[in-house]
């Protein structure tokens, strides 16, 4: 037997009181990680974004175009490696089998060698350039649109009227977990070439680079943009990281409520913690009396009481982790990452960490104040208390 | 002081004191009310004696024994015990000092109830420097003094009255203290259960010269000690 010995005893002492303290820590973890994850897998492709890439759009925003021949003068600036552009088509499936999907105009000579996480056969970017109407989609996206390689597909636009009649050539296989494999990528000449898009008529929404020197970045972005300075379309260059980031932005009071909510969880979760503890110790007190009596110094009881909680919190702990890991990564994430809002969504090992170790640190938080109220009883007055 | 031992307790206390009190004051505060509950109280009690202290609910048996075995402080006077002051140390020193020199025994045993027998009677030397195997021993050897070496694994719950009160002492002494003190340990037994324990402690101070310091209100019990005492409104009468 150690001093720990009976601190672990104690944990059992009233079953069923604890197993529903364990079971509300581990509730409180599942739901603080679940929108942790959330926040994570939100910000993954910022925090994924390539180092080596510079996105180029309309100073004003990311609505308003820029023209085509823009993209020459980015190629030739000094440092760069490679552009290539696309616009937003506000894809749509007249069938409503999929409430949201990115579909985008993208230049069929240059897109893939640029964005290089999106991996598309040789055999399929060939057939891609040779059909004008050719399409290559995400795994996921094909899937829910129930087409395959060689079938039609037809779908609507919100920007463009009509319906849009594609081929789809191939998929495109994401070689980061970050990317989305429920977007669409068809040719841009075959968008500007339609009278429907005669509004859009060489017109580009922005351009990706790929520089030779990340640490250029912020350099070579200051050089394109003084380029078209004077011009009545100015733009703004940034990291793809930056890029990402300005996409977010419009989410970032959400983003704010799911992070107050996830610390509210926790002090919820504290608050539970603390009154169990404090109604063990009220009914121990006598006890810790006798145990002052026998020659335990102060600072042992506070030892027993906060060890209690901490046992508690970390049992907890464990079982919301692993609740985590069924119910998100188990449960959760294969009908999220299937039906497409989110390229990936598993609970990273970071968030469990964090989680599992704010459950710990705030199981010692919450035994703090009963077992400094415990241990400073006099032992005459705590051996006088029968509760 | 018990008129059967006076002239000899007597002599003892003046030669070999483990226990004196001078002139000691006790008064608690009930709201602005100050309520002198021990009143320039002196008492000599020789080493090795088994005494009792007897007095009707609020005279103030329960503070004294408080005072000897520091759990408290006087409100003024001087209370030595084992040579130590025990008005002049700090409570983390009273905290060290009572598991060396102090064997408590409550009325209502007060005993872990998570704990094993074995386990309450090791808690005293998990404050001590000794190692498990060492320790084992000691619980093992006051166990066989208190005649519960076969229960040693039995929780409270699995005790009857009488063993649990045994399975306290046994915690009381493990340490093997200079002092037990009793508070009422009969009280809540019956009589054969009384017996027992009374006999346990008897056996104590005869064969392992512990000193014993009860208060009781159950006067079969403290015909068993040597020596009697009577507190009333906080003076010994």
């Amino acid at each position: 037997m150690n001093l720990a010995t009976y601190a672990r005893r104690n944990m059992f002492r009233r079953r069923g009181r604890t197993i529903l303290t364990v079971l509300a820590v581990a509730v409180a973890v599942l739901i603080f990680a679940t929108i942790r994850t959330t926040l994570a897998m939100w910000n993954a492709g910022v925090d994924e974004a390539a180092s080596d890439r510079l996105a180029t759009r309309h100073k004003i925003s990311i609505t308003m175009l820029l023209p085509k021949r823009y993209m020459d003068e980015v190629r030739a600036t000094p440092g760069i490696a490679a552009s290539t552009w696309a616009s937003w088509f506000g894809a749509k499936d007249p069938l409503k089998r999929t409430p949201f999907f990115a579909g985008f105009a993208a230049d069929h000579e240059t897109w893939f060698s640029v964005m290089t996480e999106m991996k598309v056969e040789p055999a399929v970017l060939e057939e891609w350039k040779r059909t004008p109407n050719g399409a290559i989609l995400g795994d996921i996206l094909a899937r829910t649109l129930q087409v395959k390689p060689g079938d039609r597909l037809v779908i609507q636009s919100d920007i463009f009227p009509g319906d849009w009649e594609f081929k789809v050539v191939g998929l495109y296989t994401p070689l980061k977990r970050t990317v989305d494999r429920n977007s669409m990528v068809f040719r841009w000449d075959y968008l500007n070439n339609d009278p429907r898009a005669e509004f859009f008529k060489d017109k580009i929404g922005w351009v990706m680079s790929r520089i030779d020197d990340p640490k250029a970045s912020a350099r070579l972005s200051r050089e394109i943009d003084k380029k078209f300075d004077e011009r009545d379309d100015q733009t703004i260059t940034m990291s793809e990281r930056a890029f990402s980031l300005s996409f977010m932005g419009a989410f970032s009071a959400l983003l704010f409520v799911f992070f107050v909510v996830s610390i509210a969880i926790l002090l919820i979760m504290t608050l539970i913690l603390a009154n169990t503890i404090a109604m063990s110790v009220r009914e121990r007190t006598h006890e810790y009396g006798v145990l002052r009596a026998v020659g335990f110094k102060p600072g042992h009881i506070v030892g027993f009481i906060v060890g209690e909680s901490v046992l508690i919190s970390i049992v907890g702990g464990v079982v919301g982790v692993g609740l985590t890991l069924l119910f998100v990564n188990g449960l959760m994430g294969p009908a999220v990452e299937g039906m497409g809002m989110f390229p990936a969504f598993r609970a990273p090992s970071s968030v469990l960490l964090f989680a599992f170790a704010l459950a710990a640190g705030l199981g010692m938080v919450a035994g703090i104040i009963p077992a400094i109220r415990a241990s400073s009883l006099k032992v005459t007055d705590a051996l006088r208390r029968i509760d | 002081m018990d008129a059967k031992t006076d002239a000899k307790t007597g002599s003892k206390a003046n030669a070999e004191s483990i226990v004196s009190l001078t002139a000691v004051n006790k008064t608690f505060h009930r709201g602005k009310e100050p309520i002198q509950v021990l009143d320039r109280l002196d008492l000599e009690v020789p080493s090795g004696s088994f005494e009792a202290l007897m007095g009707p609910s609020g005279s103030g048996k329960s503070t004294l024994l408080n005072l000897i075995a520091g759990l408290d402080r006087p409100t003024s006077g001087t209370v030595r015990v084992a040579g130590a002051d025990v008005g002049r140390m700090t409570d983390g020193q009273l905290a060290e000092w009572r598991s060396q020199t102090i064997g408590f025994v409550f009325q209502s045993f007060n005993l872990i109830p998570v704990l094993t027998a074995a386990q309450n009677v090791e808690l005293p030397l998990l404050l001590t420097s000794l190692g498990g195997a060492e320790r084992k021993k000691r619980v093992a050897i006051a166990l066989r003094v208190v005649g519960l070496e076969d229960r040693m694994h039995h929780f409270p719950r699995q005790l009857s009255g009488g063993q649990e009160q045994r399975v306290a002492i046994a915690r009381a002494i493990v340490n093997d203290p200079k002092i037990i003190v009793a508070d009422e340990p009969t009280g809540d037994l019956d009589r054969k259960s009384a017996d027992d324990v009374l006999n346990l402690l008897e056996r104590l101070n005869k064969e392992f010269d512990k000193t014993i310091f009860m208060v009781t209100h159950d006067p079969a019990a403290a015909e068993r000690a040597t020596v009697q005492r009577k507190l009333d409104k906080g003076a010994l009468v």
